[in-house]
């Protein structure tokens, strides 16, 4: 590609998308800010930007919650790129978080086993939006939050009924949650290869490492295999892709699946890292939702998603230090001024291009979509 | 008896949530915007019509003149919830946003900012927001004391007794009669099917779409005050999934008036028996399980699937909702 | 009293990249109908949109009885008494007739609608002008003839007095088209003026009274009908003396590649069959040709023959083998390419790059990818020479996005494609679909030499002069049975018209 041409690059004018849009959200963020707590303004946009670089233990913190948001975002991409809207990621979430603490704590198997076993119950979560797309032509959005619910309340029901899985079979005076997995089976937790040391937080594990794998993995998948060759021209155009062949039905369900899959694996490298408990809870996990935004933002690329998921963790970790002064939620503002504007990417797109055109100052537009037909 | 008359009131009121948002739902999509931000304008809604409420009860004026304080509470909630689908027309209907995208940034932001707006109100940390309980319409309304052993009748009516309600009611009448009766329903529809064809004799696609998604907002944000009443004496950001549920019987009620009014209260009758599952004599109590109250939890979303799987194939849906309009193309 | 009602004065209008009018003047003077010609893309409906206020021109002004007035949208059009029937009928499916004729110019006691009154009027109108139509009728079970009635109604309903009908001729059979001059005529004779678009100069020179040309945007001309010939005004439609015929040897037809045995395909929408009990055969070496009025079945039965629809019943044998169940992957691997009706909806994946649509057939195949992955290069090469082979235009080559290229070149990459995929049997479905003359026949040329090399060829067209010059057989569809079966050399175009409308059959079996 040449050098004058570059304005036609969709990755550049994508990324200078996702920039402004953050910026755009931050703006606003500390506008609200500003509205409901005038005085804090300032130091809160600043703890908000720099809480997550102030120390080794919280930078810990961004990585190891970056971990599982990758997951959930590279769910929502990867069916973002078949032309699906997985927002079924709590759900998937959930049963990955089930299955992993069921393979780590009742049955004592290690870390590496669990992973595949919350893949496998994500997997499973998500393939009933895409079987009811495929056979019943049921909207997945719809089908997917159905089975957010649903999946909550199984999950909590068989947590409820597997009392070797709960706090209180280990020791501990609450039955609300599931065990310490340190004390339950120390060879579920997430290999911490002394990177705890070296951050001097016992956040700090492989799972970072793991879930960057994970991303180049799909990468590989979308934009080299003729499988991803074939997803894509799903999601562009599946009547185009019906008429080449390629079995649409199938490839929606697989492609939700492993959407599943991913977001399950988010589930289990959450509660494997040997830090957290799951709590029984009426609502849905966020991290589930905030795979859209990560998603969004890196314009559903799995390399850009490593660091939008960065990016999303960054700011959580900063406004955890908001309180007391402001509730935490004010990040989720933010993150949700970003989706909003992102969903503008066709109007901000074209605005980038048209910056960048004006610069670039080439005719070439006109050949290029002047009808040809020639008469010769 | 008596426990057949609490369900049966028990349906209306949580039947009523669902039907004013699945209209809602109706309106925009009929008029071409899927409106998946239904969810966070319930939400909206809620947060300021108890807020107004809770207000009302701090200076006393409420509890002095309950009903009107309810109304002003109802037209706020409603009100605000219109406010807020306007950033989804902004969104859909001018910038030409994917609508599920920009619907799903409003479904996150609003409770955040429920969570956000409630902690400045009443100060750190506390977030729920509680009703006052003279909202309830009684018997004293009506000018006769509550028997000491309610019959059935007086059960079944004044148990969970609303003015949403009746609001309901006369909001499904004129549904009803402005989407079949008026230039603006002929219009609004004809937008959703075929907006270029309507473009060409003169009507404003971009007007009525904006109308559509304003009326589902309006809708919406009394939807998300009558949930809010009927789950309880609280508001906690929430509104369950019912937004979404909403959307689930508008497509069961395929997109008319009269059949989402029974498909709301079919979904209400599932919520309701699965949270009186305990107190209902023939259902299994599965008392060997711990928490068996989750199974029953399961039921209106269960349901909500397996109708969708029968009512799908021959759903008929607004052939042009979810497509922007944009005037150059055609 | 002025002798122009209408008078557009230097219209330019530009989209991105496009000069779609360039400094067009035109005049329709009162009670006459004014033909607009050109080939697609040389802008007759862009001029006519700006008129009807759907664009808004960049220079020029349009006069009505010589006064300068602004037309923003079709609001202010209609208040100038200018109406519009569209190419593609505007009504709303699932609305009545009624509802459709009144949409946008309703009558309303505070806001409430009062049919009685408008049921009246649009009665009133349809017995005057010998419209039959059924007012409580939905759109989607009335037939295309009866919608175009519902289109013109609208415009009388509105009291229009410029009456603009785009391509009004294309869905019709022949004797709709006499009947809709007849219509056009008595309009005129009741003080309309029309402004009649087409490109088909048989209806023009029967029916206009004088002819503006546009070619490439540009204003070429205004003759008298009366006073030019076809020829005249093609050369100024093309620029260039054009020949009607292709040019091709007799069919030497062998062996049965496709037969069809009693084949029905369930309708999309209603519970009517689309295509019902249809057999016929192809062979190597012929052009079957399946002629009708669009909405007939043609589509379904190619979606059946191809694999997109299922079959109802019926066997679909090609090459001996039943292939009526099989997989699109299969048929396609078997030996049957398609070029499908609409390029954007089926042909093109147009996120994709041209190379990455080049190969949407064969992107699989062995010499495509290695263990799983795509093979890039290949790919690329294979492109390159698609691309050089049948001179497919883009600003970046094999790496440019479809979506970016233009219509023509994008159906030519859609022909390279199939073509190249070496098939037995061709299937086409209007391959020429708004191209110009020089890309009809480049694809006319590519189709006739297919065949020489002894391909099958079933060409499916709404074009009568394309089915008459094109095809060795002529099968006529009609509500989705097939009702004649014609030689091209010895039918004609009344006679194809006579079938088309079903007014005429002739038994199918007993002609095999």
């Amino acid at each position: 590609m040449k050098k004058s041409s570059f304005r036609n690059n969709p990755a550049l004018v994508g990324l200078l998308a996702s920039f402004t849009a953050i910026f755009l959200g931050l703006v606003f963020g500390f506008f609200m800010l500003g509205i409901f707590n005038p005085s804090f303004a300032g130091a809160g946009i600043v703890k908000i930007l720099t809480k997550g670089l102030s120390s080794k233990e919280k930078f810990a913190k961004v990585l190891y919650q970056a971990a599982p948001l990758m997951m959930t975002g590279l769910s929502v991409g990867f069916a973002m790129k078949t032309g699906l809207f997985n927002i079924g990621g709590s759900g998937q979430y959930l049963i990955g978080t089930f299955c992993a603490l069921l393979f780590g704590v009742v049955l004592k198997l290690p870390w590496y086993v669990c992973l595949l076993a919350a893949m496998l119950g994500g997997a499973f979560w998500g393939i009933f939006p895409g079987l009811f797309k495929a056979l019943f032509n049921v909207n997945e959005v719809i089908t997917a939050i159905m089975f957010n619910w649903i999946g909550l309340f199984l999950v909590n029901l068989a947590f409820s009924n597997t009392p070797t899985v709960l706090a209180n079979y280990y020791g501990a005076s609450v039955a609300d949650r599931t065990a310490n997995i340190e004390a339950a089976n120390p060879s579920a937790v997430i290999p911490k290869l002394g990177m705890d040391k070296l951050f001097n937080s016992s956040y700090m594990n492989i799972s970072f490492f793991v879930a960057m794998l994970v991303a180049a993995t799909i990468y590989i998948i979308i934009d080299k295999t003729v499988f991803g060759y074939e997803l894509k021209a799903c999601g562009f155009n599946q009547k185009a892709s019906i008429y080449a062949g390629i079995n649409a039905k199938r490839n929606v369900v697989i492609s939700m699946m492993i959407a599943g899959a991913l977001a399950g694996l988010g589930g289990g490298i959450y509660y494997l890292c040997g830090t957290a408990q799951y709590t029984i809870e009426k609502v849905l996990p966020a991290m589930g939702f905030n795979g859209i935004p990560v998603a969004l933002l890196a314009n559903s690329n799995p390399i850009g998603i490593i660091f939008s998921a960065l990016f999303i963790s960054y700011i959580q970790v900063g406004g955890e230090a908001l309180q007391p002064e402001y509730a935490k939620e004010i990040v989720d503002i933010i993150i949700a001024c970003i989706i909003y504007l992102s969903a503008l990417s066709v109007l901000m797109k074209g605005l980038i291009t048209g910056l960048l055109r004006e610069k670039g100052g080439n005719q070439k537009e006109v050949i290029e979509e002047a009808p040809l037909e020639e008469t010769k | 008896m008596i426990i057949l008359a609490d369900i049966l009131g028990s349906t209306i009121l949580f039947g009523v949530p669902l039907l004013l948002v699945a209209l809602g739902g109706m309106f925009a999509e009929r008029s071409g915007i899927i409106n998946l931000a239904l969810e966070g304008i319930m939400i909206t809604g809620a947060l300021f019509g108890c807020l107004f409420l809770r207000n009302a009860n701090l200076v006393g004026w409420g509890e002095v003149h309950p009903q009107l304080a309810m109304l002003v509470a109802i037209l706020l909630a409603g009100f605000v919830g219109a406010l807020f689908s306007i950033l989804l027309s902004i969104a859909a209907i001018n910038l030409k946003a994917n609508q599920t995208i920009s619907g799903t940034a409003l479904n996150q932001f609003a409770p955040a900012f429920a969570v956000v707006f409630s902690w400045a109100i009443q100060g750190r940390g506390q977030t729920t927001i509680n009703i006052p309980s003279w909202i309830r319409i009684t018997t004293a309304n009506f000018g006769f004391a509550p028997s000491a052993n309610p019959g059935f009748w007086e059960t079944f009516i004044f148990k969970s007794f609303y003015l949403t309600t009746p609001v309901a009611l006369i909001l499904f009448i004129a549904s009803y009669v402005i989407l079949y009766k008026t230039r603006l329903g002929l219009r609004l529809r004809a937008c959703g099917e075929h907006p270029q064809a309507a473009a060409s004799v003169g009507v404003n696609v971009y007007k009525m779409r904006y109308i559509g998604t304003t009326i589902s907002g309006f809708l919406g944000g009394i939807g998300g005050l009558a949930f809010t009443i009927a789950a309880g004496s609280s508001f906690q950001s929430t509104v369950a999934g019912y937004g979404f549920l909403a959307l689930a019987v508008m497509i069961f009620g395929n997109w008319k008036p009269v059949s989402i009014f029974f498909a709301a209260n079919f979904f209400a009758f599932f919520k309701v028996i699965s949270s009186y599952s305990s107190n209902i004599p023939f259902l299994p109590k599965f008392e060997n399980i711990k928490s068996s109250s989750y199974i029953y939890q399961c039921i209106p979303y269960v349901v909500t699937m397996l109708v969708l799987i029968f009512t799908s194939k021959r759903s008929q849906a607004p052939l042009a909702e979810g497509q922007p309009y944009d005037k150059g193309q055609r | 009293m002025e002798e122009n009602i209408i008078e557009m004065r230097h219209i330019t209008k530009v989209f991105p990249g496009l000069v779609a009018n360039d400094d067009v003047t035109i005049q329709l003077r009162r009670g006459e109908i004014h033909a607009l010609l050109g080939e697609n893309g040389a802008g007759k409906s862009t001029l006519m949109n700006v008129l009807f206020g759907l664009y808004t021109p960049e220079k020029g002004e349009i006069r009505k009885n010589g006064k300068t007035v602004v037309i923003k949208d079709p609001n202010d059009a209609t208040a100038l008494g200018i109406g519009m029937v569209h190419q593609h009928f505007q009504l709303v499916h699932n609305f009545t007739v009624l509802q459709n004729i009144i949409l946008g110019a309703e009558t309303v006691k505070g806001g409430f609608l009062q049919l009685a009154q408008a049921r009246k009027k649009v009665a009133d109108l349809s017995e005057k002008y010998g419209l039959k139509v059924n007012l409580d009728a939905l759109i989607d079970d009335i037939t295309v003839g009866m919608q175009q009635r519902v289109e013109i109604l609208k415009m009388l309903y509105r009291d229009n007095e410029v009456l603009i009908f785009d391509e009004p001729t294309a869905m019709l059979t022949p004797q709709e088209i006499n009947e809709l001059m007849q219509i056009m005529k008595d309009l005129v004779a009741e003080g309309k003026s029309i402004l009649f678009i087409s490109h088909k100069l048989n209806e023009i020179m029967a029916v206009a009274d004088r002819c503006t040309v546009l070619r490439k945007g540009k204003c070429i001309g205004t003759v008298n009908t009366a006073e030019t010939t076809k020829e005249e005004l093609s050369e100024m439609m093309v620029g260039r003396k054009v020949e009607f015929v292709v040019a091709k040897e007799d069919a030497n037809p062998t062996d049965t590649v496709l037969e069809i045995k009693d084949l029905s395909v369930a309708g999309r929408r209603s519970t009517k069959k689309s295509v019902h009990d249809v057999s016929f055969k192809v062979h190597k070496g012929e052009i079957v040709c399946i002629a009708g009025i669009d909405g007939n079945g043609q589509s379904e039965l190619v979606y059946a023959l191809t694999g997109i629809m299922p079959a109802e019943s019926g066997e679909i044998i090609f090459k001996d083998r039943d292939i009526t169940k099989e997989t699109i992957r299969n048929r396609n691997l078997d030996g049957i390419a398609h070029i499908p009706e609409d390029r954007h909806e089926y042909g093109l994946v147009l996120d994709y790059t041209l190379a990455e649509n080049l190969v949407l057939k064969k992107y699989f195949m062995k010499d495509f990818q290695n263990r799983g992955f795509i093979d890039f290069p290949a790919v690329r090469k294979y492109a390159d020479r698609l691309i050089e082979k049948y001179d497919i235009r883009s600003s970046q080559g094999a790496l440019s996005v479809a979506r970016s290229m233009s219509g023509g070149n994008q159906q030519k990459a859609i022909v390279a494609r199939e073509i190249d995929y070496d098939p037995d049997l061709l299937i086409a479905v209007q391959p020429t679909r708004g191209m110009d003359v020089g890309a009809i026949e480049y694809i006319h040329r590519q189709i006739v030499k297919e065949r020489d090399e002894g391909k099958a060829i079933l060409l499916i067209s709404l074009e009568l002069d394309e089915v008459m010059n094109l095809s060795d057989r002529i099968l006529v569809m009609f509500e989705g049975g097939i009702v004649g079966e014609l030689d091209p050399k010895q039918t004609t175009v009344q006679e194809l018209g006579l079938y088309m409308s079903g007014a005429k059959r002739n038994d199918m079996r007993e002609a095999e």
